[in-house]
C-alpha cells in the first residue's frame, strides 16, 4: 500500500505485498477492547491465551496498544461511555485492521437490545469483519473466528473450511 | 443473639425518632423516618454499632401516589432494618448521611442520578454511572422515564 | 507538602489499558510517585438492567439478571430467584437448593482461580497466571459437564433448578475436586512462601478490621482484615445451615491475606460440595411458579464470590417485578480502594485494585430502560438523551 515505496519493479511490489500479508496473517497483533460487557465473552477471550487453548501458538498476540494492532477484539453492547472511547482506540489502529465482535451483545445488543445506554452492538458504531455470536462464544469458537477472518485475508486461492 | 433480638435492639435504640413501623417478611423491620430525624437515627444506630449500611434502594411510587422513598438498609447477622424516607416527588431532598458514614456516597451519587433525589451535603454529586452527556433532569429510575426507540440497525453490519 | 519540586499529575487510567479486562476511569493524584487521593468513574459498563427488569415479566428478568456479571451470573440468578420465591410463597425443593449451592461453590472455585491469576498478571507472576487458568479449566470442564455451558449456566427457574446431577457428573465432579484440592496446596505455599511475591503483596494495601469496616469493604476483602463477616454464617440461606461452611478470617489485613483468604474458602468450597453431593436429598427438581406474584417487598441476600450480594425487589402483584434494586459488592470495596490508596506507590495501584477483585459489570449492572412494542407513548422530544448522539 502506501508504505512501499512507488517506483519499484512490479515483481518486488508484488512480493514485499505478499510478505505483509503472509506476516499479518500468520502473526497479528491484537488488542481487546470491552466495549460494556459482562465480562463473559471477555474471560472466555482471556481462556484462549491460557495453557489449554494456547492461542499463540496461532500467532496470535494479545497486547495492550492500538498503534500496534492489526486486530481489534471487542466485546460488549457498546454503552454511550464507551462508545467515543472505542473509536478513539480504533483510529489509533494503522491501516489495514481488522475488526472482530464477540459475543451476542456485540453482535446485536444481545440481551441488552433496546437499551438506553447501550448503541447495540460493534458495527453501530465502527465497520465490523467478523461475528462470533455466543453468550459467551466458548473459546475454541473465539479462534475459529479468528482463524476464519485470517484465512478470508488470503489471496483468492482456494480456502480450507475449518469446523 | 436471636434475629428478634437484634431487631428489638435496633428499634429500642431509634424507635422514639422514627414514625410508623412494619414487618415486611420474617427477620425485617421497617422504620418510617422523617427526613429530619434521618441522621439522628443514623448516628444512634452508628454509636451502638448496630449493624452496617448494606444499601439504599431508592423507589418512585408513581405520579398518582406523588411520592419517592429512599430506603436506608442496615444490617446485623441475619436482621435487615430499614429506614424509610419519603418525600415529594417535586421536591425530594434528603440530608446526606456522608459525615456519619464516608462510604455512602456511590450509594447517595446513584440515588441522585437515578431519581433525582437531593442528598443535601453530599461531598461529590458528580454523576456515578450515568454519561457526562445525560440530560440534566432526566431520572431513569422514575416510572415516568419512558426509553425511546433505538435506532435501526445498519442494513449490512460488515464493511467486507 | 512545600517547595517548587512538589507536583500533583492525574493520570486517568482507563477505561483502556492493559491492566483490566474491564473499562472504568480512575484518577490518581500524584507527588512524585505517591497518591495523594483517588476518585473513580463508572458507567462504562452502565447497561439499564434494573429498569430492564421493571419492563419484562418475571421469568424474562432471570435471564436478564443473570447476566449482569459473567463470572458470578449464578450468584445474581439465585439471589433473586430467592427473592422473588419468598415473595411469591414458594420454596424450591430440596433437591434444588442443593444443586444451586453445588453450583454456588463451583461459582466461588472458578471466581476465585479467576482471580488468583488476573491478580498475578497484575504482579508481574505470569506464570501463577498461566497455571492457575489451567487449573481453572477443571472447574469450567465441571461446569460445562453439569449445565451444558462454561460460563452463564442458566440452571435456575423460578421454584427450582433445570439441571440434575447424575452419577457421571458426579464421578467427573470428584475426579475435579481432587486435582483441584492438590493444586491449591501448591498455590497456598506460592501466596505463603513465594519471595517475589510476598514482596509485592506484604504489607501493600493494608486495611485495618476498623479500617476496613469503615470504608464499607466486604467480602474476602473484609474478612482479610479480621472481620468475621459471611452471609453463608450470618444469615444461612438454601442449605447452608445444614451444610455449613466455617468462615476464612486474616488478621494482617494485606494484599497477601486477600490471596490466603480467597485460597483458603476454596478448601472449604470444595468441602462444602463434597458433603452435599454425599447427602444429596432425593426429589423434584422444581416446582409449579405462578404468573403473577404476590405484593410485597422482600430483601435477599447471599455471599457472592466478591462479598455480600444484596437485591430488593418489589411487587404490586402483577407479572413483572415493580423493582428490582441490585446492590453489587464491588460497589461497596470500591470505596475501600479509593480511600485505601492514598499513601501508596503508583505502581501498587494495580496489585490494590486487583486485591478486591472488582466486577465493573457487575458494579454498573444498568438500568435497562426498554420501551414496550406497544407503547404508542413517545418520550417528550426535550427529555430525549439519544437526541444528540447519532446511533
Amino acid at each position: 500500500m502506501s508504505d512501499i515505496p512507488a517506483g519499484l519493479p512490479k515483481a518486488w511490489t508484488n512480493m514485499l505485498e505478499g510478505l505483509k500479508r503472509w506476516s499479518r496473517i500468520n502473526s497479528p497483533w491484537a488488542i481487546h477492547f470491552n466495549s460494556g460487557s459482562c465480562n463473559g465473552c471477555d474471560i472466555e477471550i482471556l481462556a484462549t491465551l491460557t495453557p489449554r487453548y494456547d492461542v499463540e501458538r496461532f500467532g496470535i498476540k494479545l497486547q495492550g496498544s492500538p498503534r500496534h494492532a492489526d486486530v481489534l477484539i471487542c466485546t460488549g453492547p457498546v454503552t454511550m461511555q464507551a462508545r467515543d472511547r472505542l473509536k478513539r482506540v480504533y483510529d489509533q489502529m494503522p491501516d489495514p485492521k481488522f475488526v472482530i465482535a464477540v459475543g451476542s451483545c456485540a453482535t446485536s445488543g444481545g440481551v441488552f437490545q433496546g437499551c438506553y445506554n447501550v448503541a447495540g452492538g460493534i458495527d453501530m458504531v465502527i465497520p465490523v469483519n467478523a461475528y462470533i455470536p455466543g453468550c459467551p462464544p466458548r473459546p475454541e469458537a473465539i479462534i475459529d473466528g479468528v482463524v476464519k477472518l485470517l484465512g478470508s485475508l488470503q489471496p483468492k486461492k482456494v480456502v480450507e473450511k475449518t469446523g | 443473639m436471636t434475629t428478634e433480638s437484634l431487631l428489638e435492639e435496633a428499634v429500642a435504640l431509634i424507635g422514639d425518632k422514627a414514625g410508623a413501623q412494619s414487618v415486611p417478611e420474617p427477620g425485617r423491620i421497617d422504620l418510617t423516618v422523617e427526613p429530619g430525624r434521618l441522621l439522628e437515627c443514623v448516628s444512634a444506630l452508628k454509636n451502638a454499632q448496630w449493624g452496617y449500611l448494606s444499601a439504599v434502594t431508592g423507589l418512585d411510587l408513581g405520579a398518582q401516589d406523588g411520592h419517592l422513598e429512599a430506603l436506608y438498609h442496615f444490617c446485623q447477622k441475619a436482621a435487615v432494618l430499614t429506614l424509610r424516607v419519603s418525600m415529594p416527588r417535586e421536591n425530594a431532598v434528603v440530608p446526606s448521611i456522608c459525615g456519619l458514614i464516608p462510604s455512602a456516597t456511590l450509594f447517595e451519587r446513584e440515588l441522585m442520578e437515578m431519581f433525582g433525589v437531593v442528598c443535601e451535603g453530599t461531598p461529590d454529586t458528580k454523576r456515578l454511572f450515568l454519561s457526562d452527556d445525560w440530560p440534566a433532569d432526566v431520572y431513569p429510575l422514575r416510572k415516568d422515564y419512558i426509553v425511546p426507540v433505538p435506532a435501526p440497525r445498519p442494513e449490512k453490519g460488515s464493511t467486507e | 507538602m512545600t517547595g517548587p519540586r512538589t507536583e500533583k499529575f492525574i493520570i486517568p487510567i482507563g477505561p483502556q489499558h492493559p491492566a483490566l479486562k474491564e473499562p472504568a476511569h480512575f484518577e490518581f493524584s500524584v507527588d512524585g510517585e505517591t497518591v495523594t487521593s483517588a476518585s473513580v468513574r463508572f458507567g462504562y459498563v452502565h447497561r439499564g438492567l434494573e429498569k430492564g427488569a421493571e419492563n419484562r415479566n418475571w421469568a424474562q428478568a432471570l435471564y436478564l439478571l443473570e447476566r449482569v456479571c459473567g463470572i458470578c451470573s449464578h450468584a445474581h440468578s439465585t439471589v433473586y430467584a430467592l427473592g422473588v420465591e419468598k415473595l411469591a410463597g414458594v420454596a424450591a425443593p430440596p433437591r434444588a437448593q442443593a444443586i444451586r449451592q453445588i453450583l454456588l461453590e463451583l461459582e466461588r472455585l472458578h471466581s476465585h482461580m479467576l482471580w488468583v491469576g488476573v491478580a498475578a498478571h497484575e504482579a508481574g507472576f505470569d506464570t501463577l497466571f498461566m497455571y492457575s487458568w489451567r487449573d481453572r479449566e477443571t472447574v469450567m470442564d465441571i461446569l460445562e459437564s453439569f449445565t451444558g455451558n462454561r460460563v452463564n449456566y442458566s440452571a435456575n427457574v423460578l421454584g427450582g433448578v433445570k439441571y440434575d446431577l447424575g452419577p457421571a457428573q458426579k464421578d467427573s465432579i470428584l475426579t475435579g475436586l481432587e486435582y483441584l484440592e492438590k493444586r491449591l496446596h501448591y498455590y497456598l505455599k506460592v501466596v505463603n512462601d513465594d519471595q517475589s511475591f510476598l514482596r509485592r503483596t506484604r504489607g501493600v494495601g493494608t486495611m485495618t478490621a476498623e479500617e476496613a469496616e469503615n470504608l464499607g469493604a466486604i467480602g474476602p476483602v473484609l474478612r482479610a482484615s479480621g472481620v468475621r463477616r459471611d452471609l453463608r454464617v450470618d444469615a444461612p440461606y438454601l442449605l447452608y445451615a445444614d451444610f455449613p461452611i466455617t468462615m476464612v478470617v486474616a488478621a494482617a489485613g494485606d494484599l497477601q491475606s486477600r490471596f490466603v483468604v480467597r485460597v483458603q474458602e476454596l478448601f472449604e468450597s470444595i468441602r462444602n460440595i463434597r458433603a452435599l453431593m454425599e447427602k444429596l436429598p432425593d426429589g423434584e427438581l422444581s416446582v409449579r411458579f405462578p404468573r403473577k406474584v404476590k405484593a410485597g417487598e422482600t430483601v435477599s441476600r447471599i455471599e457472592a464470590p466478591r462479598g455480600g450480594l444484596f437485591y430488593f425487589i418489589k411487587s404490586d402483584g402483577g407479572e413483572n417485578p415493580a423493582r428490582v434494586k441490585v446492590r453489587t459488592p464491588s460497589l461497596r470495596n470500591f470505596m475501600s480502594v479509593i480511600v485505601g490508596s492514598v499513601g501508596h506507590q503508583l505502581a501498587d495501584i494495580p496489585m490494590i485494585l486487583s486485591g478486591i477483585d472488582p466486577c465493573f459489570s457487575c458494579n454498573d449492572r444498568t438500568i435497562i430502560v426498554r420501551r414496550d412494542a406497544n407503547d404508542a407513548t413517545a418520550a417528550p422530544a426535550d427529555s430525549d438523551p439519544r437526541k444528540d448522539s447519532a446511533a
